[in-house]
C-alpha cells in the first residue's frame, strides 16, 4: 500500500514536471508572438509586400518589437498589413514614422522595419495607419540587372564593331594604327617638318645679325634682365 | 500453384488480421467512455509506461541532441551559418526526432512488455478467470493500458525534447561559447505553435497505436508459451512500423497547413 502511494506520488511529479515544461515552452513561443504581453495594432498599406507573412517580425531600431498580425488585400494595388506591437515601445513610434519591408540577411525571412519618425511629432495611436515605403524587391534588382546587362551587350557590340573597323584600317584611328602608307606619309611629313624647322632656325639666326632688327632684340634682352632683377 | 496458394493464404491472413484489429478498436471505443473507470489500474500503467520509461527516453534524447548538434555543426560552419545551429537542432528535435525516437523506444520497451504480459495472462487463463469473477477484463487490462500509453507518450516526448535540447546546448558549448539565455532565445525564436502542436498530436497517435498493438497482440495470442514470445515480438515489429507510417501521414498533413 505504501509502495503504491509512493508510486502515485512519483507519477504525479512526473506528470506535473512534464506539464510545467510544456506550459513554459508554450509561454516562451507565445511571448515571442506577443500573445501574453500588452500590445497595440497599427496598419500600413503597401503596393507589394514582397512575400511578407503573418508572424514575421516587426523591428524598431533593430529590436524585435512585434509581429505581423494580419495581411489582407484590399484593392488590386493595395495590401493592408496589420502589425501587433508591444505597448511599451509606442512612445517611440511617431505619427510620421515609416514602415518598410526588408529581409533578415540574404537568406533570412522577411520582416517589417519601422523608422521612428521625428521626435517632436505626436505618438501613434492604436489602429492608426503608418506611412510606408516601397520595398526593395529582388525582382526589381533583377530587372535592373537585366537592363544593365542588355546595355552592356549593346556597348560591347559597339566596341567590337569599332575594334573591327580599327583592325581593318577604317576611320581616322584605324588609319593611324593599321595603315602603313599613312604611317610613311606621317614619317615623311615629320622629316619635312624637321627640315623646315632647321631652315627656319637658320633664317632666324641670320635675321638676329641683321642691323634692322638688332636694336629691337637688344631692347628685348634688357627688359628681360630687368624683370629678372626685380624678381630677385 | 503452391506459390499462388501461399500468396492467397498470406493475403487472407492479412485481411483477417486487419478485420480483427478493427473490431478490437471498435470494442475499445465502445468501452473507453463507459463507467466504471479503472483509475487505479490506469495510474499503475501510467507509472509503468511513463515514469519507468523516463530514464531510457531521457538518455536517448540527451544523446540524440548531443550527436545531432555535433554532426550538423561542420556543414553549418561550411556555410558560415554556425549561429543557426540551435534553431536547426531545435526544429529537428521538436518536429521529428523527439517524437519518433521516443515512440520507437516505447514500442520496444512498452509495446513488448504489454504484449508479453497480456499474452501470458491469456495463456495462463487469468483473463478467463477475471471474466468469471465478474471483472470486465477488456476494460481492466486493455482500456487502461491503451489510455495510459496514449497519454504518457506525449509526456515522454516533452521530456525527451527538453533533455535533447539540453544535450544540444552542451554540444554547442563544446566548440563555441553560447550562453543558456542566447540558446533559449535562438531555440524559441525558431519555433512556432505549428511545430509543437502537430508533434504532440503525432505523439498521441504513436502512444495510442503502441498500446493498441501491444494489447491486441497479447489479447489474441495463442499456442501456449510459444505464443507469448511471438506476441511480444510481433507487437514490437508492427508498432515500430506503424510509428513510421503514422509519421509519414502526419508529415503530409502538417505540410498541408504550413
Amino acid at each position: 500500500m505504501k509502495k503504491e502511494t509512493g508510486n502515485k506520488m512519483r507519477l504525479g511529479i512526473f506528470i506535473s514536471v512534464g506539464l510545467i515544461i510544456l506550459i513554459a515552452g508554450i509561454y516562451l513561443i507565445g511571448s515571442k508572438q506577443q500573445l501574453f504581453s500588452n500590445t497595440f495594432r497599427i496598419s500600413g498599406i503597401f503596393k507589394d509586400i514582397n512575400g511578407l507573412q503573418i508572424g514575421n517580425n516587426v523591428r524598431l531600431s533593430g529590436i524585435n518589437v512585434g509581429v505581423i498580425g494580419n495581411i489582407e488585400i484590399i484593392a488590386d494595388t493595395a495590401v493592408r498589413v496589420d502589425m501587433v506591437i508591444e505597448e511599451k515601445v509606442r512612445k517611440f513610434i511617431k505619427k510620421d514614422s515609416q514602415a518598410n519591408i526588408g529581409s533578415d540577411g540574404l537568406m533570412g525571412s522577411k520582416m517589417l522595419t519601422i523608422i521612428p519618425g521625428t521626435s517632436g511629432k505626436k505618438v501613434i495611436q492604436d489602429g492608426d495607419f503608418i506611412e510606408t515605403t516601397a520595398p526593395v524587391s529582388i525582382d526589381n534588382i533583377l530587372l535592373n540587372l537585366e537592363i544593365a546587362s542588355i546595355n552592356a551587350i549593346d556597348i560591347t557590340d559597339d566596341l567590337s564593331a569599332i575594334m573591327l573597323n580599327i583592325r581593318s584600317g577604317k576611320g581616322a584611328i584605324g588609319k593611324i594604327f593599321m595603315d602603313s602608307t599613312f604611317a610613311k606619309t606621317v614619317d615623311d611629313a615629320m622629316v619635312n617638318v624637321k627640315e623646315g624647322a632647321g631652315g627656319f632656325k637658320q633664317n632666324m639666326d641670320a635675321a638676329s645679325h641683321n642691323f634692322l632688327l638688332r636694336g629691337f632684340l637688344k631692347k628685348k634682352e634688357r627688359e628681360k634682365k630687368k624683370a629678372m632683377g626685380n624678381r630677385q | 500453384m503452391n506459390q499462388a496458394n501461399t500468396t492467397v493464404v498470406a493475403f487472407r491472413n492479412f485481411f483477417q488480421e486487419v478485420g480483427q484489429l478493427t473490431s478490437f478498436l471498435v470494442k475499445f471505443f465502445k468501452q473507453v467512455f463507459v463507467p466504471p473507470y479503472e483509475f487505479d489500474e490506469f495510474a499503475k500503467q501510467s507509472f509503468i509506461v511513463g515514469y519507468k520509461s523516463l530514464p531510457l527516453v531521457g538518455i536517448t534524447g540527451f544523446i540524440m541532441g548531443l550527436v545531432l548538434t555535433i554532426q550538423l555543426r561542420p556543414t553549418l560552419v561550411d556555410f558560415g551559418a554556425e549561429s543557426w545551429l540551435p534553431a536547426m537542432v531545435a526544429l529537428s528535435i521538436i518536429r521529428e526526432i523527439g517524437p519518433v525516437i521516443t515512440a520507437l523506444i516505447c514500442a520496444g520497451k512498452v509495446g513488448s512488455g504489454i504484449g508479453a504480459e497480456i499474452a501470458s495472462m491469456k495463456v495462463t487463463e487469468q483473463i478467463d478467470a477475471m471474466e468469471v469473477s465478474g471483472i470486465n477484463p477488456f476494460k481492466y487490462i486493455v482500456v487502461t493500458r491503451i489510455v495510459a500509453t496514449t497519454l504518457m507518450i506525449p509526456l515522454l516526448v516533452i521530456f525527451s525534447d527538453f533533455i535533447a535540447l539540453m544535450g544540444s546546448f552542451l554540444a554547442v558549448n563544446i566548440k563555441s561559447d553560447v550562453s543558456i539565455t542566447l540558446f533559449i532565445t535562438q531555440v524559441f525564436d525558431s519555433l512556432d505553435f505549428m511545430d509543437v502542436i502537430p508533434s504532440l498530436i503525432k505523439a498521441l497517435f504513436f502512444g495510442f497505436f503502441i498500446g493498441l498493438i501491444g494489447c491486441y497482440k497479447g489479447y489474441t495470442s495463442s499456442n501456449g508459451t510459444e505464443g507469448v514470445g511471438a506476441s511480444a515480438n510481433s507487437a514490437v515489429v508492427v508498432a515500430s512500423l506503424l510509428v513510421f507510417i503514422i509519421d509519414m501521414i502526419a508529415a503530409q498533413i502538417t505540410s498541408l497547413f504550413t
